[in-house]
Formats: structure tokens, sequence, C-alpha cells
């Protein structure tokens, strides 16, 4: 098959498409309405509703915050509120961003090299997010058991089950987040070599 | 004429343009309804901003092409999704099978090649002069033939390995 036979495939199927005229007034109208706007907005809520149960969280630890009564603890519930409000700020600030691009001023080039280069720094984002995510536990699950039962897990003696479970949980956490760290890496690459190639 | 009347008789008119760039970026009939809409929803939203130094046509490529590398794909993958080239098959009349085989080719090709070279053979298919792919591309056009030469060259090898 020659790119010649492919363009003549393209020729007529052209020819066919103009043909028909499925659309009446009716529906071009109901499309121009903002209900069909809804991608970012979905994916916006989705992010505002994480945002607000992660500040939600970090308002209940720093009202708490006196009860993390040993420098270790101080610092994990720091560590803790760092987590909650820095990293759902700077994703919700990039798909502000993304929602910005104005497609009707810039050429195709620019909105395509804006938009990689916005994805790139949300996929970056994400993959800190997962990672972070992983981490997280050796500093969130102290500061949850002192506010909770006001505990200090480094002081309490774990029975073998505990461990096992505590082991169980880390080891898939840790392969959930491995695969999802993989799955961005290469998403961000595939933007790159784009990116790369736009400049 | 009120501007909802010329807006819908554009669209009616072009309704094909539309159609195409739409089931370029998108891979089955949902994401290509979603995206379609999307489209017509920008076109009107920045109808007014259009200048009548440029054709409506290059207007509309362009703002619908920026919209569909904007648009976020769907992440989950439905099994009993029609691909799209079997949706354009459906849609058209008196066709053979030589046809519809060289337009599954066609979009099995175009699925494979990058945003940015999938925009710019699409451009070309559509019977584009270097020079009006640079204006919608914003690429230069010695750069939009060197591109296009090696597009040209990525699609024959891949048609040569199937």
């Amino acid at each position: 098959m020659e790119i010649e036979e492919l363009q003549a495939a393209w020729l007529q199927m052209s020819t066919e498409l103009k043909k028909q005229k499925k659309l009446t007034d009716d529906i071009i109208l109901s499309m121009t309405k903002e209900k069909y706007q809804n991608k970012f907005k979905k994916i916006s809520t989705y992010e505002a509703i994480g945002a607000i149960v992660c500040f939600s969280v970090a308002l209940l630890v720093l009202i708490k915050f006196k009860s993390l009564d040993t420098w270790y603890l101080k610092i994990c519930g720091l560590l803790t509120l760092t987590f909650l409000i820095v990293l759902p700020v700077l994703i919700l600030k990039t798909l502000n961003k993304l929602k910005m691009i104005d497609i009707s001023k810039g050429s195709y080039k620019e909105n395509l090299s804006q938009f990689l280069k916005t994805k790139n720094r949300l996929l970056i984002l994400q993959k800190l997010a997962i990672g972070t995510g992983f981490f997280g536990l050796f500093f969130i699950v102290p500061v949850a058991t002192k506010i909770i039962s006001n505990k200090d897990v480094f002081l309490t003696s774990l029975k073998t089950e505990q461990i096992v479970a505590i082991g169980v949980a880390l080891i898939f956490v840790y392969f959930v987040s491995k695969g999802a760290y993989k799955g961005y890496k290469r998403l961000t690459l595939s933007a790159q070599e784009l990116l790369k190639d736009l400049e | 004429m009120s501007k909802e009347t010329v807006f819908t008789n554009l669209i009616r008119e072009h309704q094909a343009l539309l159609y195409k760039v739409t089931s370029v970026y998108t891979d089955n009939k949902q994401d290509q309804e979603d995206l379609f809409q999307e489209v017509v929803y920008q076109l009107w939203k920045y109808f007014d901003s259009f200048r009548q130094d440029s054709k409506i046509t290059t207007w509309m490529y362009r703002v619908a092409m920026n919209t569909a590398i904007t648009h976020l794909k769907k992440k989950k993958r439905r099994p009993d999704v029609l691909p799209i080239a079997e949706v354009l098959i459906k849609q058209i009349d008196s066709i053979d099978e030589v046809y519809e085989e060289r337009l599954r080719l066609l979009y099995k090709h175009l699925h494979h090649l990058n945003t940015l070279d999938k925009g710019l053979i699409f451009l070309l298919l559509e019977g584009k002069s270097y020079n009006e792919i640079a204006v919608i591309t914003g690429l230069q056009s010695s750069n939009v033939g060197t591109r296009i030469s090696r597009i040209k060259k990525k699609l024959r090898t891949n048609m040569t390995k199937n």
C-alpha cells in the first residue's frame, strides 16, 4: 500500500462525508451549551474534593498539634501538614494552568508545547505524590495514632500479627506505588520526547 | 441574520471537516462524539474573536486541532467500543472492500503517529499546501516540508512492515 492510495481513500471519505448533513440547528445549538465542556471541570472537581479532604485533615492536625508531645511526633506532624497542603495546592494550580490554555489564540505548535509542558509538570507532581504517599505512611501513621487514640507508636510494642500486617501493607503499597510510578514515568518520557521534537 | 443562525450554518456546512479532525484524534465512537461536542462548544465560545483576516476554515482547523490536543482522553479502555475506522465505514454508503481496507489501514497508521505528526499529516491529507499548514500549525514552511517527508518515510516503513 502506498501513501497515494491512503490519500485517495481519504479523499473518497471526505466526498462521502460532505454529502451527509446529519446535524440539525437544534443539535448544534445544544452543543454550544456549557454542559458539554465538562472534562476539565470533572477532573478539577475530583481534585478539588480531594484537596478539601486533605485541607480538612490538615486543619484537624493543626488543631490537635499540641497533642504531638515529643520532638519526633512534632516533626511527623509538620511533614504530614506539608504533604496535606503543598501537593494538593500545586496539583490544583497546574490543573488550572491546563484549563487556561487559550486555544483560540496560539498556533497548534504553541498550544501543543504549552499543553505538554503543563501536563509534564502534572505528571511529575503525581509521581511525587505517589512516592511521598509511600514514605508518608512512616509519618502519617504515628500522627494519626497519636491524635485518634493518644498512643505513641514509636513507644508501643507491637504484637507479631501487627508486625506481619504492617509488613504486608508496606509490601502491597510498595508494589502499587511502583506500578503507578512506572506508568507515570512512561507518560512523562513520551511527553518529553515530543517536546524535544517541537523545540 | 442572528449570530446563532450564522454559526449553525457554518457548522452544518463544515461538519465533515469537524468530523474528520475529531476522528483523527480519537480511536472510538464515544470519544469522537465527546470531542466533536467540545470542538463545537469551543468554536461557539470563540466565535466573536474570529477576525476576517484569515479564512474561516483556517480558523476552524486551528480551534478544532487545538481543542483536540488539550482534550483529555478517557483512561478506561472499554472492550466493547467500536474502532473509529469502523464507525466511518458504517456511516458511508456505497463503499467497496478495497476502500474499507484502505480506510482501516489509514486510521491504524494515523493513530500510531505522535500528536504533532498526526496534525501535519491530517492537514496534508486535507489537501493543504505547506504554507497553509505553516499558518495553522505555527511551524515554518520549510520545517513543514522536512517534517512531512520524515513522516511519509515513517508511514512507508510501517506499511511495508505490515
